[in-house]
């Protein structure tokens, strides 16, 4: 194998060299590869479809952990579902919070992860503060009898082991599992090449918070141009919150980032109009 | 020859001390591949078809030596099925490299394909083109349609494939749906004696796709078609250029940049794969002897039922001849591969051998009796 090929479309694809191959092989849910390329440093891929990148990882997982616990300002414990890398769990510890669930459904993801993409995790699964649960994640919200101030989706596409992240149950339970003023945020696809992905998640969430809307960053080995992230939450102040006391939470943080910013937090919220076209059903 | 099948009388030494030596090392019966001959076939239809992208009918025979040698060679795969997936995957095949076939699929089905990497997908009517439509941002369709001939040996218009003058209305739907049908597939049928019903079908959709384009917005653009070049059952040397020529003509007419597929099987293994038998026992019965062999109908030799092929035999012994029937393993009556067939005296021990046994037979293998399978051997085997 000396070429991956993405099979996310039938008509486009990406297509990365492989210059040093790590892992490929099948686990007990997905295909799972490793492998490093030249520009892009050492990527991983589900079931054919990229998942992250040494490269670009910061956008995704700074924009999905920084921008719901910067908003929030106090939050003490965070729930991540998927995210078997090890990367958003990294970046959630970088905050003063209590405790981190991390909600993994393939542990050979975490266990292969950690071995053959040691950096995206740099010894979070270690930390005091990290509590790691193997289990499918709507089973876990649907069970726990825990709060938490921000939940995290970081999942696969809606085929696969990921599909019931994407189901209008998991925002039911999800929503029952947010302490009051929580804030959930999920992944949800590249709406440029996947409009009905994002129409679909507006449909279910929107009856479970009163403020469910999309932010966006633009992550490159997401091919597409803008990512979509779903935010929800019933407190609308928390959108809102004023860039003074964002740089506050930011500086006091003191933490280092390389695209989150406090100015770049309040812009993801605008939307381009296609997606807006989308979201209000006129595309 | 006797119902059409072609019988060889004996073989040079060298020929049959080879098969001797198969069955001294490996046991018997035998399915023996030999990658040279797949090779060589791979390279003909290429080279007599190279603007064609071949995609290996893998429900052929789908055994991971023959589509690791094709795959080394750079072909394409066309699976119908979760577990043809399954089996490339395990051969660590790309999905990219894959087309989904079967025209009829659960939704699982499409999931499973979807997760493997294969993003091409065959529809014959609308029920089918919904199915897809949760994915359509991720699927290229492409719209089966059906040409009967009369001449194949197995016609597979029966089953699948919509009517020609419903196709354009199929494409108008797609596109209402968000669904894009990227082009037509057909498959006149297999086995064909010549290839005119390829040439009508090339020139119909040909036509038919320029006339629907005119009125979708994005045009089509692939053109799949098919299967259905011929196995030589009669070892009457087939010449594949000779049969392709006139649809590498035809396919010279359409636009330059239109994509062209193929599904070639039994072309590609049939000749690849030999089979060995054992005579195990016998018995006179009527003024005839009856042989029985230890593969039959049940087992490598299901293509005679299932495919409707007359395999070629050959027995090693030469001499003077009478009729005979040569039967399976199995305890049922119908499992009988040739009657009245004029054979030498064969003795328990004798070896009988199948040629042009690649296609259809052990991927039709039954489980009847608990026999054992065939065991499949490779010969020249470097690997």
């Amino acid at each position: 194998m000396k070429h991956f090929k993405e099979t996310l479309y039938d008509a486009v694809c990406q297509e990365f060299r492989i210059d040093k191959l790590y892992f490929e092989n099948r686990t007990k849910h997905q295909h799972l590869m490793i492998f490093h390329n030249a520009r892009l440093g050492r990527v991983m891929t589900l079931d054919g479809i990229v998942q992250t990148t040494e490269a670009d990882e910061f956008i995704y997982h700074e924009m999905l952990a920084h921008v719901p616990l910067f908003s929030h300002g106090r939050a003490q414990r965070v729930l991540i579902i998927g995210g078997g890398d090890g990367a958003m769990l990294r970046e959630v510890l970088r905050h003063p919070v209590e405790q981190v669930t991390l909600v993994e459904i393939d542990k050979a993801v975490i266990d292969i992860a950690k071995k053959h993409l040691p950096d995206h995790s740099a010894g979070a699964f270690e930390d005091a503060r990290t509590n790691l649960t193997i289990a499918d994640g709507l089973e876990y919200v649907s069970d726990t009898d825990e709060k938490f101030d921000v939940i995290i989706c970081d999942s696969t596409d809606p085929i696969g082991p990921g599909e019931v992240l994407f189901s209008e149950e998991f925002y039911t339970q999800a929503k029952r599992c947010l302490a009051p003023g929580g804030i959930l945020v999920t992944q949800n696809g590249v709406p440029f090449f996947q409009l009905d992905e994002l129409k679909v998640t507006a449909r279910r969430m929107a009856p479970h918070f009163v403020d469910a809307t999309f932010y966006c960053a633009p992550v490159p080995t997401y091919y597409g141009g803008f990512m979509a992230f779903s935010w929800g939450t019933d407190d609308t102040r928390l959108r809102q919150t004023d860039m003074a006391t964002l740089h506050g939470r930011y500086d006091e943080a003191g933490i280092k980032t390389r695209y989150y910013n406090p100015e770049i937090h309040r812009a993801s919220f605008a939307l381009p109009q296609y997606i807006l076209d989308a979201l209000s059903g006129t595309s | 020859m006797a119902n059409g099948r072609r019988v060889i009388i004996g073989a040079p030494p060298q020929e049959a001390k080879a098969y001797l030596e198969l069955v001294a090392e490996h046991g018997s019966p035998l399915l023996v591949f030999d990658r040279e001959i797949l090779e060589r076939q791979y390279q003909l239809l290429s080279d007599t078809l190279p603007d064609v992208e071949l995609y290996y009918a893998v429900k052929a025979h789908p055994n991971e030596h023959i589509v690791r040698a094709l795959d080394e060679l750079g072909c394409g795969f066309d699976v119908a099925s979760a577990g043809e997936m399954d089996m490339l995957m395990d051969l660590k095949i790309s999905g990219r490299r894959t087309i989904h076939t079967h025209p009829i699929k659960k939704d699982r089905e499409i999931r499973d394909a979807l997760r493997f990497g294969a993003t091409t997908f065959v529809v014959d009517n609308l029920d089918e083109l919904e199915k897809l439509v949760p994915y359509r941002d991720r699927v290229g369709i492409l719209l089966r349609v059906s040409f009967s001939s009369e001449d194949a040996a197995v016609d597979l218009s029966r089953k699948f494939g919509c009517d020609v003058r419903d196709a354009a209305g199929i494409v108008m739907v797609a596109g209402k749906l968000g669904l894009h049908i990227k082009g037509l597939s057909f498959h006149v049928g297999s086995q064909c004696e010549n290839s005119a019903k390829h040439v009508e079908a090339i020139e119909q959709c040909h036509q038919l796709m320029e006339e629907i384009s005119k009125s979708v917005p994005v045009p089509m653009s692939t053109l799949d078609i098919g299967g259905g070049f011929p196995a030589d059952y009669q070892l009457a040397g087939i010449d594949i250029s000779s049969f392709c020529a006139p649809i590498r003509k035809a396919l010279g007419r359409l636009p330059r940049d239109w994509h062209l597929l193929a599904e070639p099987g039994r072309f590609l293994v049939a000749p690849s794969v030999t089979s060995i038998t054992t005579v195990t026992g016998r018995s006179e019965r009527h003024g005839t002897c009856w042989y029985y062999l230890d593969d039959g109908v049940y087992g490598s030799y299901s293509g005679q039922i299932f495919d409707h092929a007359i395999y070629p035999l050959q027995v090693l012994k030469d001499g003077t001849t009478r009729p005979s029937i040569l039967a399976g393993p199995t305890c049922d009556s119908i499992d009988v591969i040739a009657e009245d067939i004029q054979l030498p005296e064969l003795e328990i021990g004798d070896l009988v051998i199948g040629h042009q046994m690649g296609a259809y037979t052990a991927a039709t293998k039954t489980r009847f009796n608990l026999l054992p399978d065939a065991r499949f051997v490779c010969r020249y085997d470097n690997s």
